[in-house]
């Protein structure tokens, strides 16, 4: 398991103030320094995260489109968490394994997947689903909470592969397992809590708090900040910027390497917005007031890193126009992409319940196709 | 051959898993050091570590949901839930997860673990130590359910389970923990196959539909049915899902009578489905209706009056007289 | 290109139209905002699928529309030149890099359900396939086709064994017909499918021809066995009937003093009792009327008492439970005894030495509405007396010049006996005292 690490930044965050947010870049655009963490990339970095957060944000608007169109059922939104998700998912490596719960199209987009692999979970043409997506990114969960122990357990089976504590860090690995504020109080979110301290998993729990929980505040949750939450369970918390991808991406990325190395678990609590609604089903004119996002708009994690990299003329206008274009092209994609998927048939799904499909079902298969068959074709 | 009791049975079937997959792995409260609080784990983290034999916190969610990541990663494990009646913390993730990761992934990830639970009353025990919640399970598309009910059974049984692809429930019942049968541990024996039926007695008059802890009660009823003039057959189900209709329906199909007779509570127990399935059928060769005995619709009563809620040699002679006078 | 309403918000069924963004004739982009709607949930902006002119809006603000209503057209070109062609076609965006795969939607005809839509509520049946019919022989006009709908086999299932040989394979009700009538199933061929027995093949077994669906068959049983056999046995004896109209006009005037008194409270008196005792009285001066024949002796037997039969209607049909020693009883006992008796009738508590031991029976038609009848005899008895409905009808009365007409009270009873032992003349005096004492009580005192 794991090694007794020095642990001064541990030990510092345990003394940091709730208002002590780790912050990298502030929503105006300037650059200011923390105690602990530093932002490790190059501003090229900073470009493509500029630009994977922009055409986030389109494709997340073409999501949005093709409900309102007719095409998806659902659309989960993830507008105004560009920063929290992109900015961790900089801090993988490929040995990492990822959690996701339901919200992080950042994530998946930063790690390579093809968004239009996902459309079909939201279509209804498919279970959840992508065929060809990363092999270290797991299926998303609408359950909410229970993808947190099996993330413990998989960060149990790394340690028993012995992926952790390596001293070639090539060789280490850990796991990444997204959930909301709200996910929090569920018994399965503490009670991995309390799984990963007595194993001492490789893990980080990645808990972007965007304020709401469909249309209760975080306050209903809980009245202590939630990444105080992991002290009481025997592990570090540390509460993000999380609209600062600088900032999320250097605490992501202490995170992650002190559990590859043996430091078990920590709790990192991103600390953002949902600017949108729960999902294209909600109304959050129902329940919350302009001013709020007038507020938050005024953090919004995509202009202030603009703003930053056109003052420092590391982008210009015409790079912006680019990667608009870029971002109408994969809207385009994404609308034809998501035409022709493919209508499932329910014939094929006996046999995906088992690894060996029991007799009955095959029969039970059998006597649908025959009970479909017995219909003139397009009654 | 040797001569064992279900408990030991079972741990050497464990041991032997272990010992042939580095990738099983068991967890649960109690079974390391303790070695289980009836024991089925004695002596097996000594031998194989405390990577291997896990003691985890106090929480049934938990160990089940863990358990999902680990078999995500590759492992096999074997869950012990230590009293049926603690199951259902973690039946959300039984029945939201571990059912369901193969269809949702469209069969591209799948769930090798077993979950065992002592199960069924007849011990004296207080509440919540007496459950019978094997429908609950069988009614779950996505799961496997076993039982076994003799030494024998429970050493193969545990090993199929365990090298099973598909997540599998494995229930044992308590009441038989100590009794003892006839076990080859020959590692060349051919058992059976796990989700097959077993004709634990040959008979002509009636069949006796049954799994668990109610086969020793059915044996023993057939036995005196026998000092009455009376041929009855006895199928040990073995599995609950799926369920061994090829079995059940030559049988019925042969005496034309069929009696289920579980512990668990009447109301849409594995005697319901049974019934349906054999009306559906075996309609043209039914004698007489496919009767039950059951324990009755309460929820486990104290145990000073359990001999009266279980179904015993008397209850299952008197449904067989009710079928045969029809 | 039509865009249809679509469900916003995952089952809702209809939305208001707000505001449009758009008029006839403007262009519009993909996703460019066309309409606000109002939902039960709240208010969304819609944008458009296609990139195109606005050809018509179909539906207008304020107006409430169900999901699915195609609510505006929008075309690749001019409104003047919209041609059907547009139906179903691609639609295209200005936005599209020019090897762009161009999309078709399938919202128009393909019939696909399309998101949101959720699963229509059908109506009626869904068109069944029509299967080839088989060959029909000449002689068989071919029937309409009727579409063969795969129906589950009531055959044995694929599943496990099927049963051997020699179980006959038969359902419950089969098997109940076939218990009923002693067939063994195992005795029994079957001409149902896949040989199973049907009951029609248990009756042919059983020598009996299958049901008509036109006539119902009630087998004959219990008490309906024995009045078939008895009505059968008493036919055999040569008989003969004798009709008398009385005057009962008095014994209704005795019933009414009877029923006022306080010994006959409770009691149901009617003229039935005042006949069971002048039938007693009469029997005593021609009591070959209670005779029955002993055929081992060949001897007529004349018993001392009377034992009077009831005929009675129970819930399981005719039995004539028969009072013992009627004759000894008085008018208050009698009534007693057959208010008992009636009353253990209707319940069907008659017991069989109730049945047993009869010498002469009454049968009272008129309590029915029938006038009168020719009785049968209760088997092995002689005689049996028939009661008419009680009438009020015009008599003669009086004489001489007292002779009129006026409304009585007149029933007619009948007689019919066994001519072997009783002949017309004690027939007939037997009826004419009981007309004596029924048209006036009081010369009962003469017997």
């Amino acid at each position: 398991m794991g090694v007794a690490l020095p642990e001064p930044v541990a030990a510092a965050l345990a003394t940091r103030a709730d208002d002590q947010l780790v912050q990298l870049l502030t929503p105006s655009g300037e650059l200011v320094a923390d105690e602990h963490f530093h932002y490790s990339g190059t501003d090229q970095d900073l470009v493509e995260d500029l630009r994977a957060m922009l055409l986030t944000r389109a494709i997340d608007a073409e999501g949005t489109a093709l409900q309102r169109k007719g095409e998806l059922g659902l659309w989960v939104q993830s507008l105004g968490q560009e920063a929290a998700q992109i900015g961790s998912a900089r801090a993988f490596t490929g040995n990492d394994l990822i959690v996701p719960s339901y919200r992080e199209l950042g994530v998946y987009l930063a790690l390579g997947l093809d968004p239009v692999e996902f459309l079909g979970t939201f279509r209804g043409t498919a279970m959840v689903d992508w065929p060809t997506g990363p092999a270290n990114l797991h299926l998303p969960s609408f359950v909410i909470g229970t993808q947190t122990l099996h993330a413990v357990g998989m960060a149990m089976a790394l340690q028993r592969d012995g992926r952790v504590g390596n001293p070639n860090p090539d060789d280490n690995g850990a796991v990444v397992v997204y959930f909301g504020d709200g996910a929090t109080s569920q018994g399965d979110v503490n009670e991995s809590f309390v799984f990963a301290a007595a194993a001492h998993a490789p893990l980080v729990f990645f808990c972007q708090n965007n304020q709401w929980a469909i249309s209760e505040p975080t306050t209903v949750q809980t009245p202590i900040p939630l990444y105080r939450r992991a002290a009481g369970f025997g592990f570090p918390g540390v509460r993000v910027d999380g609209n600062d991808v600088l900032a999320v991406r250097a605490v992501t990325e202490w995170a992650l390497e002190r559990a590859r190395s043996g430091g078990g678990p920590v709790l990192i609590e991103a600390f953002t917005y949902r600017m949108g609604a729960h999902t294209t089903s909600d109304d959050p004119t129902k329940y919350r007031s302009a001013e709020e996002e007038a507020e938050w708009k005024a953090k919004d994690p995509v202009d202030r890193l603009r703003t930053y990299l056109l003052a420092k003329g590391l982008i210009d206008d015409a790079w912006l126009g680019q990667v608009a274009a870029e971002g109408a092209a994969q809207a385009e994609r994404l609308r034809t992409g998501c035409v022709q998927l493919t209508e499932p048939q329910l014939a094929d799904s006996f046999e995906l319940v088992y690894t060996d499909t029991p007799a009955h079902l095959l029969r039970q298969r059998d006597e649908f196709q025959a009970y479909e068959a017995s219909f003139e074709v397009n009654a | 051959m040797s001569t064992l009791t279900m408990a030991k049975a079972l741990n050497a079937g464990l041991r032997r898993a272990l010992a042939n997959d580095p990738k099983v792995l068991l967890a649960g409260e109690d079974i390391g050091r303790l070695g289980g609080v009836f024991r089925i784990t004695e002596g097996l983290q000594a031998e194989f570590g405390t990577d291997r034999v896990v003691d985890t916190p106090l929480a049934e969610s938990g160990i089940v949901g863990t358990a999902v990541g680990l078999a995500l990663g590759g492992y096999k494990p074997v869950v012990e839930i230590q009293f049926d009646g603690f199951v259902y913390p973690a039946f959300d993730q039984i029945v939201s997860q571990v059912s369901r990761m193969h269809f949702r992934s469209h069969g591209r990830l799948s769930v090798p673990m077993v979950v065992r639970i002592p199960y069924g009353g007849g011990i004296g025990a207080i509440e919540h130590h007496s459950e019978s919640p094997e429908a609950y399970f069988a009614h779950t598309p996505g799961l496997k359910v076993v039982t076994c009910a003799r030494p024998s059974d429970a050493y193969w049984m545990i090993q199929q389970a365990i090298a099973d692809p598909d997540p599998v429930i494995f229930f044992e019942p308590k009441r038989r923990y100590h009794d003892k049968g006839e076990v080859d541990l020959d590692a060349s024996a051919a058992p059976d196959p796990l989700y097959q039926a077993r004709i634990a007695r040959t008979g002509t008059d009636a069949t006796l539909l049954t799994y668990g802890p109610m086969v020793r009660t059915c044996l023993d009823a057939a036995a005196a049915a026998e000092a009455e003039g009376r041929s009855l057959e006895v199928i040990d189900l073995r599995s609950l899902s799926p369920i061994d209709d090829a079995t059940v329906f030559a049988s019925v199909r042969r005496t034309g009578r069929a009696i289920v007779v579980h512990e668990a509570a009447r109301t849409l127990g594995m005697g319901a489905e049974l019934a349906a399935r054999i009306q559906s059928e075996c309609f043209y060769e039914l004698q007489a209706p496919v009767l039950r005995v059951t324990g009755y619709d309460l929820p486990y009563p104290p145990s000073r009056t359990e001999h009266s809620y279980l179904p015993d040699l008397d209850r299952v002679l008197d449904a067989v007289d009710t079928s045969l006078a029809h | 290109m039509e865009f249809r309403l679509p469900d916003p918000g995952e089952g809702l069924v209809e939305a208001e139209i707000v505001e449009w963004k758009v008029s006839v004739g403007d262009v519009v982009a993909v996703n460019d905002i066309l309409l606000e709607i109002e939902t039960a949930k709240s208010l969304v902006e819609l944008p458009s699928p296609f990139a195109g002119v606005v050809h018509e809006i179909l539906a207008p603000a304020g107006q409430v529309v169900p999901v699915g209503t195609p609510i505006i057209r929008i075309g690749a070109d001019e409104p003047a030149e919209a041609h059907p062609a547009e139906e179903g076609t691609a639609p295209s965006s200005a936005d599209a890099p020019a090897d762009a795969p161009v999309a078709t939607t399938k919202t128009e005809d393909s019939g696909a359900v399309l998101v949101g839509y959720g699963t229509r509520a059908a109506v009626s049946r869904r068109a069944r396939r029509h299967e080839a019919s088989a060959p029909v022989p000449a002689a068989t006009p071919a029937p309409a086709p009727i579409p063969a709908a795969p129906v589950p086999a009531p055959a044995a299932s694929a599943v496990g064994a099927p049963a051997p040989a020699d179980v006959p394979r038969a359902k419950p009700p089969v098997r109940r017909v076939a218990r009923d009538l002693g067939v063994d199933l195992a005795t029994v061929v079957g001409t149902g499918p896949d040989g199973t027995i049907t009951a029609a093949d248990v009756l042919t077994a059983a020598g009996r021809p299958p049901q008509d669906p036109g006539e119902q068959r009630i087998p004959l049983r219990g008490v309906r066995r024995a009045m078939f056999q008895s009505m059968t046995a008493s036919l055999a004896v040569p008989q003969a009937t004798a009709f008398v109209e009385v005057d009962v006009t008095a014994t209704m005037q005795l019933i009414d003093t009877l029923r006022r008194r306080r010994d006959f409270t409770g009691l149901k008196v009617s003229p039935l009792v005042i006949f069971a005792k002048a039938a007693c009285l009469a029997i005593e001066r021609v009591p070959e009327i209670n005779s029955r024949y002993d055929a081992a002796a060949d001897e007529m037997v004349i018993p001392t008492d009377v034992n009077l039969g009831i005929a009675a209607a129970t819930p399981r049909g005719l039995v004539v439970p028969n009072i013992k020693r009627a004759n000894q009883l008085n008018l208050l006992e009698l009534t007693r005894g057959l208010n008992d008796m009636v009353a253990l009738a209707r319940e069907g508590r008659v017991q069989p030495s109730d049945l047993a031991g009869g010498t002469f029976s009454i049968t009272n038609v008129g309590v029915f509405g029938v006038d009168g009848g020719t009785p049968i005899m209760n088997n092995g008895e002689a005689a049996i007396m028939c009661l008419g409905t009680i009438l009020r009808k015009p008599w003669v009365v009086g004489e001489g010049e007292q002779e009129r007409i006026e409304p009585r009270s007149v029933c007619t009873v009948s007689l019919t006996f066994d001519h072997r032992l009783v002949d017309g003349e004690m027939g007939s005096k037997f009826l004419a005292d009981v007309s004596t004492i029924m048209s006036d009580p009081a010369l009962a005192l003469l017997f």
